[in-house]
């Protein structure tokens, strides 16, 4: 019990407030200034995790609980908060979007997932989610000149909308059912005899149902490449991202207990777990072969790259999620990045034809998107390639052969469309003329930042990997 | 007295009226209302299940559930008037700019 578990919350949150006024108070003059508040106040939080590791701070009876799982992914929430702010300097003047709101909107994303995963109790972890998706609408739409941002924003704000209303509904069966509101006890009776037969597998199962379509998990994936492809493309890198990270440790939270312990409940939810995530992997690969928009192809990417993360969940792999998820910040992120840079000042994205040449012309740029993507379709020695065999060797050790063989299945058919990228970009010759001569320090940046995590993780994971098992010993 | 049950039963009943209306409704706002009876029906369902002595938990829940819809409302019907003064339409039909 101390209050100093709220204090990286409450960064973040002043932050938020901060950058709104400013952005209210000085107009166009405060963008730069609300940017600055907002980084200040993201570092202000990075303090606040890591002065909190290993303390096991708790608050709200141990309602908000900061383990090292919860801290290790603040911090990459941070880190991602810090990456998307310094992509979106020169973009948001260029596209006419107010940074002001971007920051400040973004912020309270970032406080919603940092509640969602700090949290043991299913109310908080609803309120966390809900200040992550009403912020992430209003920052899907943020492009108020774009048509194809508006429409991504109503699509997104409906099946979000949609999928919270499942929430609350599933909650209120388990509540009413067990009588306990605690992520632990969902399944385990709760003492309170049930008025229903299997009320809390119902609720249960309507709940994981509701984080599905949050984490854009097929078969409820079908708005996830509309809104990607719709939004501000630094934003586009946020919610491939963060929202994926956020519901997925909600859901190991609450499964790996339940399909550690065996019996009835693992026996229905394990399968349910394991086809949703060999769905997703084909249905995001294949739909990504035939994409001609480079961000559109992204955005199916992630969809599978969220089945790879299922397969963790379905084994009660912790760590190696942890570590999926650190390694794929890197990936995303940089691959975002880059494409942000590759944006024609007219607000269209870059096309696969688009690119051709642009090894010849820009070789660093090129070069730098290149790893991203080996990464992303596991190549060693990158990061994408020692996360997905922690990921796949640890679901093998709990038994789940048949999962991982269709996952590398995919992973091999994703391995297609990456390199049909890295083909165009190295050799077709250049049709029309892309021409990056902007002055933009801060995305090359993020560029370096991300080509940096993604060596450095895929050569020298060790120190990653003792934080990682340090902090989960006896957690999960 | 009528027993709790039966109001779960109408919570039910009013959930799959949400579901079915936002399958079969192609109208930005109309969805919306179909999602705002969704969320009342788990706010009904709450109460109905937890109806007796030592509950008065969920009534403090369903005081959350009211102002995060109240909060997902106002950003709703601004993304909808946004999309109004792009299109001068709100049908979800007519929503297929971005597809592939």
């Amino acid at each position: 019990m101390s209050f100093l578990a709220l204090a990286p919350i409450l960064a973040v949150v002043a932050g938020a407030l901060i950058s709104l006024l400013l952005e209210a108070f000085l107009g166009r003059k405060g963008h730069e200034l609300s940017a600055t508040a907002a980084v200040v106040s993201l570092l202000a939080a990075g303090y606040f995790i890591v002065r909190s590791w290993n303390l096991e701070l708790g608050y709200f009876a141990a309602r908000l609980s900061l383990d090292p799982l919860a801290l290790l992914l603040m911090a990459v929430f941070v880190v991602l908060g810090a990456f998307v702010i310094l992509m979106s300097l020169a973009y948001a003047s260029r596209r006419d979007i107010a940074l002001g709101q971007l920051c400040g909107l973004l912020l309270i994303a970032l406080a919603g997932l940092m509640i969602m995963v700090s949290s043991t109790d299913w109310l908080v972890v609803f309120l966390g989610l809900e200040v992550l998706s009403v912020a992430s609408y209003a920052l899907t739409g943020l492009r108020r000149s774009d048509p194809a941002s508006s429409e991504a924003a109503a699509k997104y704000f409906l099946m979000g909308s949609f999928a919270g209303a499942f929430f609350v509904f599933g909650l209120a069966i388990l509540f009413g059912t067990s009588g306990s509101m605690s992520l632990a006890s969902g399944l385990s009776g709760g003492g309170v005899p049930s008025a229903l037969p299997a009320g809390p597998a119902v609720g249960l199962g309507l709940i994981v149902a509701a984080l599905f379509f949050k984490i854009a998990v097929a078969p409820f994936h079908m708005w996830a490449p509309d809104v990607y492809e719709g939004a501000p493309t630094p934003v586009a890198a946020f919610l491939t991202i963060a929202p994926k990270a956020a519901g997925l440790v909600v859901l190991l939270r609450v499964l790996a207990p339940v399909l550690g312990r065996g019996g009835t409940a693992a026996a229905v939810f394990g399968p349910v777990v394991s086809a949703a995530a060999v769905l997703t992997m084909f249905a995001g690969n294949l739909a990504a072969l035939r994409q001609s928009s480079v961000k559109r192809l992204l955005a199916y990417s992630a969809i599978a790259h969220s089945g790879y993360l299922l397969v963790a969940v379905a084994a009660g792999d912790g760590p190696g999620l942890v570590f999926y998820l650190i390694a794929y910040l890197f990936m995303n992120a940089g691959a975002f990045a880059v494409l942000t840079a590759l944006e024609g000042d007219d607000g269209g994205t870059a096309t696969l034809d688009g690119l051709a040449g642009l090894g010849r012309r820009h070789p660093a740029l090129a070069a730098c998107l290149a790893v991203f993507l080996l990464s992303l379709a596991g190549f060693p020695p990158t990061a994408g390639f020692l996360a997905k065999f922690y990921v796949f060797s640890g679901a093998v050790a709990k038994g789940h052969v048949v999962l991982v063989v269709a996952a590398v299945l995919a992973s091999l058919v994703s391995v297609a469309y990456y390199l049909k990228v890295i083909m165009v970009m190295y050799m077709k010759d250049a049709a029309a003329d892309l021409t990056i001569g902007r002055d933009e320090p801060a995305l090359w940046l993020v560029v370096f930042l991300c080509v940096f995590g993604v060596v450095q993780l895929g050569l020298w994971p060790g120190n990653l990997l003792t934080l990682i098992r340090q902090g989960s010993s006896g957690l999960f | 007295m009528i027993p709790p049950l039966a109001f779960f039963v109408l919570a039910a009943v009013l959930f799959v009226l949400g579901v079915v209306a936002f399958f079969v409704k192609k109208d930005l706002l109309t969805q919306f209302m179909a999602v705002e009876v969704m969320l009342n029906a788990g706010n009904l369902a709450f109460l109905a299940l937890t109806a007796g002595p030592g509950r008065a938990n969920a009534q403090a829940i369903v005081l959350f559930v009211i102002a995060v819809a109240a909060a997902e409302a106002v950003v709703g019907l601004s993304v909808i008037v946004l999309v109004f003064r792009r299109r001068k339409s709100i049908r979800t039909d007519e929503l297929r700019d971005l597809k592939g």
